[in-house]
């Protein structure tokens, strides 16, 4: 009914004993990146579906009300759909070893995560002007929301791995919060790549997640490395 | 500084008691403003399983100073035998998970979680029009009722609306018990109703949902012994 262009990973017969999953998400990294790469570091096999924008597309707007929220990316798996892409990453993460080795690390999994979403709320308002998804004056709103906010979330995380001392955000193993914040510094320094310069674990922290090998060979091969 | 410190001494004592007496059940101090806000679902959580907890409300002026000792410059913050941890929604993940309230299977608890983070996505829109209702900003508030607080209520309150009958008008908004999902909406609610009255009348299987909450025993004793805050 709707064709998409997809990114079909592999196949599953209806035999096998394993779940079936595709994301659903726009064209883009956005969102919808750190569910992938929780995917990928995980194993797990999926559909990576990505719809046009609305601009280029009546597919999205067909969609939107086949989802719980009106919102993506969502997953579904075996026809079961979850919404919200930190439910969806915790949700994958817990059961693959990648959401803290106790509740509490998990806890604390979880609060750099919605910290780094309290920071993003407000970087945004300079970071989408800046990469042309909106119009505004990306001077002032850098001095505004960029700066402010980037000089209270990212001493945060520097101290953090400092702490940790292990190379990742939480303990001493990958969990998907590090799949979250690495992909933010990549985003931030492709845009201004001086931006992150007083944060050099935090510029560390990047270089070794995307070093691992199944979150290197997914960013080798994604869309927009091809593009 | 002071405060820093103590929960140094906190956490060694517990180290220390924790060796000694390894069944020693968790000591929580939860630390917030003198209000129900963000905090108020993990003070719901502890009522619920009847733990005890150190309710610490910080006084307004005494904030600044206990800035410089959280993770990350905000509260609510949760200690675990002298161990802190930030983030409202974390923390109230954590309390949950512990005490059987954030679902019963790993589907349940991640449509727990997407519901909290679409409630959260809805308070940040809702917020400019709800400080002018509580008075804490000014506005013109019908003209913003209509703009903003009306679509984005019925946003966010449709898709509850839904999923709460999508799970079969039991009264809780993700499988068949409490979760600390029902306990952020049904609080929200009372929030709102109080500066708006009736505006959230057009959800009848929220407000059963809200009802089934206040009306379970545990709650509705912390709901009379609470401190009464606008917010």
């Amino acid at each position: 009914i709707f064709s998409f262009s997809s990114q079909k990973s592999h196949h599953f017969s209806r035999l096998s004993a394993m779940s079936v999953y595709k994301l659903f998400y726009f064209d883009i990294r956005g969102r919808g990146e750190v569910v992938r790469q929780t995917l990928a570091l995980a194993g797990i096999p999926f559909e990576d579906i990505r719809l046009p924008r609305p601009a280029d597309g009546p597919q999205w707007a067909e969609f939107k009300s086949k989802t719980p929220f009106g919102q993506m990316p969502v997953l579904e798996v075996d026809g079961k759909q979850i919404p919200q892409a930190f439910a969806i990453s915790r949700f994958i993460a817990s059961q693959h070893g990648l959401a803290g080795a106790t509740a509490f690390e998990a806890a604390w999994v979880d609060a750099i995560a919605d910290q780094w979403k309290d920071f993003h709320t407000e970087f945004s308002k300079f970071l989408f002007v800046k990469l042309g998804f909106r119009e505004g004056n990306e001077k002032l709103l850098k001095a505004e929301h960029g700066i402010p906010s980037l000089d209270n979330f990212f001493p945060l995380i520097e101290k953090q791995l400092k702490e940790t001392g292990s190379g990742f955000l939480v303990g001493d193993s990958v969990t998907w919060v590090d799949l979250l914040i690495a992909e933010a510094v990549q985003v931030i320094s492709t845009a201004e790549p001086d931006f992150l310069d007083a944060f050099p674990e935090v510029l560390k922290h990047e270089q070794k997640i995307h070093a691992i090998p199944l979150i290197k060979k997914w960013i080798e091969n994604r869309p927009e490395q091809r593009r | 500084f002071r405060a820093c410190s103590m929960s140094r001494v906190f956490f060694y004592f517990f180290e220390i008691l924790k060796y000694i007496l390894p069944e020693t059940m968790p000591s929580y101090k939860l630390t917030y403003f003198d209000t129900q806000g963000f905090a108020e679902v993990s003070r719901q959580l502890f009522a619920l399983s009847d733990t005890p907890f150190e309710d610490n409300r910080l006084p307004r002026e005494e904030w600044p100073e206990y800035q410089k000792c959280t993770p990350f410059g905000k509260m609510p913050v949760l200690e675990v035998d002298g161990q802190k941890l930030p983030q409202s929604f974390a923390i109230a993940r954590f309390l949950a998970r512990k005490f059987g309230f954030a679902g019963k299977t790993e589907w349940e608890q991640a449509w727990v979680d997407a519901l909290g983070d679409q409630f959260k996505d809805y308070l940040n829109a809702f917020l400019p029009f709800f400080r002018v209702a509580f008075g804490t900003a000014t506005g013109d508030l019908e003209a913003m009722k209509k703009s903003d607080g009306e679509p984005i209520r019925d946003n966010f309150f449709g898709i509850l609306e839904k999923q709460a009958k999508d799970n079969g008008s039991t009264g809780f908004l993700v499988g068949s018990s409490l979760t600390w999902i029902d306990l952020i909406v049904a609080d929200h609610m009372g929030v709102v109703e109080y500066h708006l009255p009736h505006f959230l009348d057009g959800f009848p299987e929220v407000q059963r949902v809200r009802r089934n909450v206040i009306e379970t025993p545990k709650i509705k004793e912390w709901l009379e012994k609470r401190p009464e805050r606008p917010y």
